[in-house]
């Protein structure tokens, strides 16, 4: 039985089936399967999809839809866990969004998905977020990581706002911080003082992974 | 007035009538059942008072067929872009093409092909050769370069402006940004000029407060609006060309009655680009050729509604140099462009998807212009072109037509002449250094700058512009958008100009 909810589960991931996820996580619970056992199957579904998309023979298509796949699972696995008395597993605590002046979603939807995926505990604000707003959550939140983005040029010294505003309010050791966005590229990153830069979504995993030491 | 181009016949069409309607009327059952969110109490409450369904606790707006097609008919077929020498003024509509400078944020340096913020100097100087350049109409100086050493960003579009105003007589459009439409519009009031404003709905169906502030306050001077649905095919927007072109249409169709129903009749031009996304990287794929087809989808439903169209496929490519893809994926989505009916176009200068502007690039992109121009121009026939008299009189060889007063009149008029492209012949090419376009196109840019000078202001108007710098300065000052250290950085940058 066990077999077959966990060959099931990693199935529906990879066939980027969201109900089919959810019902064999909440089936995984009932017959007492080993909730980590569940999750680490997760890791191995996303992690196959990834393989397929640094080959090139899967796309940003497949990869989002089985990020959120995967994430119709992973939170009632982790509250069975939570229950059994296990600790959550997260590689760290990540908030995003768009910053103040620009309201380009697609790329921090993106990068918040795949963060997901690959373990993060993600809080994706939105779009048009004040520095006050990034702060706030930070400090609810516990943050490890600040990602934030912007497509515009107009938009892109909001970033370093918000940097310098982490820098008054005193918390800037304690969370690092990724950019990107259109109008962005490393040396700009560098200029502001974030600690990190990657032009694409599959690339701020990584880099959020480098940047928490994982 | 400037003439543009006229397309002398029937445009390009990839879809047939019936499935036209099957567009327009599935973009009003989209209008209806799920609307549009907007993010703005008084637009809201317009919307609420004009009959639409609207829901103020999600900020939702449906809206009823009648009313979409009530605030289509309202729109002007055409309008006038005023510039601030009348023999620039544009009518923009109908079957007329005009060129408009495109947009890039940075400067690029020719030989490593990297890209930096761009100098008070270079920005004035892209804004002389595009005041030069026969084929742009249209000036847009306020969109390249948005990346300025040592300019605020929050002062960056202004600056840009005064200096399209201060280097170029031709007409100009405007943004938005955290006010600053404001001071423009003010500006080209007091110059007696318009500022087509570009307004930016968020796709899928959003409009967030900043965009429907600008929509007002363009609408209230009067000046003509250019909504924009712009956005990436499977990620923004559906991945259908057919469900794309449905999307483009509600969100087109939403910000026209939003314009109407804040000024009944203002002209309205509408801007689109809907381009497929790259699935490896996430970013646009501005070449490509379903951009080209969307184009024509959109540009059908336009000339439908009898509103002008603002197209953008081919204004810029992916290619990160001035090179073969560069123009081809240029030329072909602008002649699509132009073929389709497309009435305003933006393109010269810009490349490496929004990322660099360059003046030479422009002076390439202007002979593309003049060539997709003179396509449009089509074939004249008539007892003189026709010459069939001159063809018996000149009968089988050694008769020629080099001679003939004909050829005299008509070769020039009829063969358009691109001025950078190279059309040496081989031997000369070799002994007068291999020039390539790119040379050639440098060589006419300096040209241009040595002798080419825009009309200057007066005094009057050049005092109206530096009022309005002025007064912008102190209204970020104070609202802590320029920092101290900042403002010393601002005025070291005006003074270096």
């Amino acid at each position: 039985m066990e077999t077959e909810i966990l060959e099931n589960l990693k199935k529906a991931v990879v066939e980027y089936n969201c109900e089919g996820a959810t019902s064999w996580a909440r089936k995984a619970v009932e017959e007492k399967v080993d909730p980590i056992k569940a999750l680490n199957v997760l890791t191995e579904a996303i992690r196959q999809i990834g393989d397929g998309f640094e080959k090139g023979e899967l796309w940003l298509p497949d990869l989002i839809g089985a990020a959120e796949s995967m994430q119709s699972a992973t939170p009632i696995l982790n509250e069975e866990l939570k229950r059994a008395g296990g600790e959550k597993q997260t590689l760290g605590t990540v908030v995003a969004g768009a910053v103040f002046g620009d309201i380009h979603s697609i790329g921090i939807t993106m990068v918040s998905t795949l963060l997901t995926a690959a373990g993060f505990e993600v809080h994706t604000l939105g779009v048009n977020i004040s520095a006050e707003q990034f702060i706030e959550a930070i400090k609810k939140y516990k943050a490890d990581i600040l990602a934030m983005s912007a497509l515009l040029t107009m938009t892109a010294p909001e970033q370093k706002r918000v940097i310098d505003f982490l820098k008054k309010e005193g918390i800037r050791d304690k969370v690092k911080v990724m950019v990107g966005g259109g109008s962005i590229n490393a040396d700009f990153a560098k200029a502001i003082g974030a600690d990190g830069y990657d032009p694409t979504a599959p690339g701020a995993v990584r880099l959020a992974r480098k940047l928490i030491g994982g | 007035m400037l003439k543009g181009f006229t397309r002398k016949y029937k445009p390009l069409e990839v879809v047939s009538e019936e499935e036209l309607e099957a567009i327009h009327r599935g973009a009003l059952d989209v209008l209806e059942t799920t609307g549009v969110r907007v993010e703005h109490d008084r637009a809201l409450k317009l919307f609420a008072k004009n009959d639409c369904q609207v829901d103020f606790e999600e900020k939702r707006v449906r809206i009823p067929p009648w009313l979409v097609e009530d605030c289509l008919r309202k729109c002007p077929s055409n309008y006038v872009a005023k510039a601030r020498d009348p023999k620039y003024d544009l009518r923009i509509g109908g079957n007329t093409f005009y060129f408009l400078q495109g947009m890039g944020m940075r400067y690029v340096d020719l030989d490593t092909w990297e890209t930096r913020p761009a100098t008070v100097k270079e920005h004035r100087e892209a804004m002389i050769v595009a005041d030069a350049l026969d084929n742009m109409h249209f000036a847009g100086a306020y969109e390249f370069y948005m990346d300025r050493a040592g300019i605020p960003s929050c002062m960056v579009m202004l600056e840009n402006l005064a200096s399209g105003i201060r280097n170029s007589a031709k007409a100009e459009h405007f943004g938005y940004s955290l006010d600053c439409e404001k001071f423009a519009i003010k500006m080209a009031k007091e110059l007696g000029i318009n500022l087509q404003g570009e307004l930016g709905m968020a796709s899928p169906l959003t409009f967030y407060a900043e965009v429907v502030e600008a929509t007002f306050s363009y609408a209230e001077a009067g000046f003509p609006l250019s909504p924009a649905t712009v956005f990436t095919i499977a990620a923004e927007g559906p991945a259908t060309l057919a469900a794309s072109a449905v999307l483009a249409n509600a969100q087109m169709m939403a910000h026209i009655v939003m314009g109407q129903l804040i000024k009944p009749g203002i002209a309205i031009s509408i801007q689109h680009g809907i381009k497929p996304m790259d699935m490896k990287r996430g970013s646009p794929r501005y070449g490509a050729v379903s951009k080209a087809l969307t184009t024509v989808m959109v540009n059908q439903l336009l000339r439908r509604y009898a509103i002008p169209s603002f197209s953008t496929a081919g204004f810029t490519s992916t290619s990160k140099k001035i090179d073969f893809q560069c123009g081809y994926e240029k030329a072909t989505g602008t002649l699509i462009s132009a073929l389709s009916g497309g009435n305003l176009h933006v393109f010269h200068g810009g490349s490496s998807f929004e990322l660099l502007y360059s003046p030479v690039l422009s002076i390439l992109d202007d002979d593309i212009a003049g060539w997709v121009g003179r396509f449009l121009e089509g074939v004249v026939v008539n007892d003189e072109t026709l010459a069939i008299n001159l063809i018996n009189e000149v009968g089988p060889i050694p008769g020629h037509y080099l001679n003939r007063e004909h050829t005299r009149k008509w070769w020039n008029k009829e063969h358009f002449l691109p001025k950078a492209a190279d059309r040496e012949v081989y031997p000369v090419w070799i002994k007068t250094g291999k020039k390539d376009t790119l040379a050639l196109a440098k060589e006419r840019m300096e040209a241009i700058l040595a002798t080419h000078k825009p009309k200057p202001l007066t005094s009057g108007e050049e005092q109206i512009v530096e009022d309005m710098l002025k007064e912008a300065r102190g209204y970020y000052r104070k609202k802590g958008l320029i920092s101290d250290e900042e403002w010393v950085v601002y005025l070291k940058a005006l003074e270096s100009s």
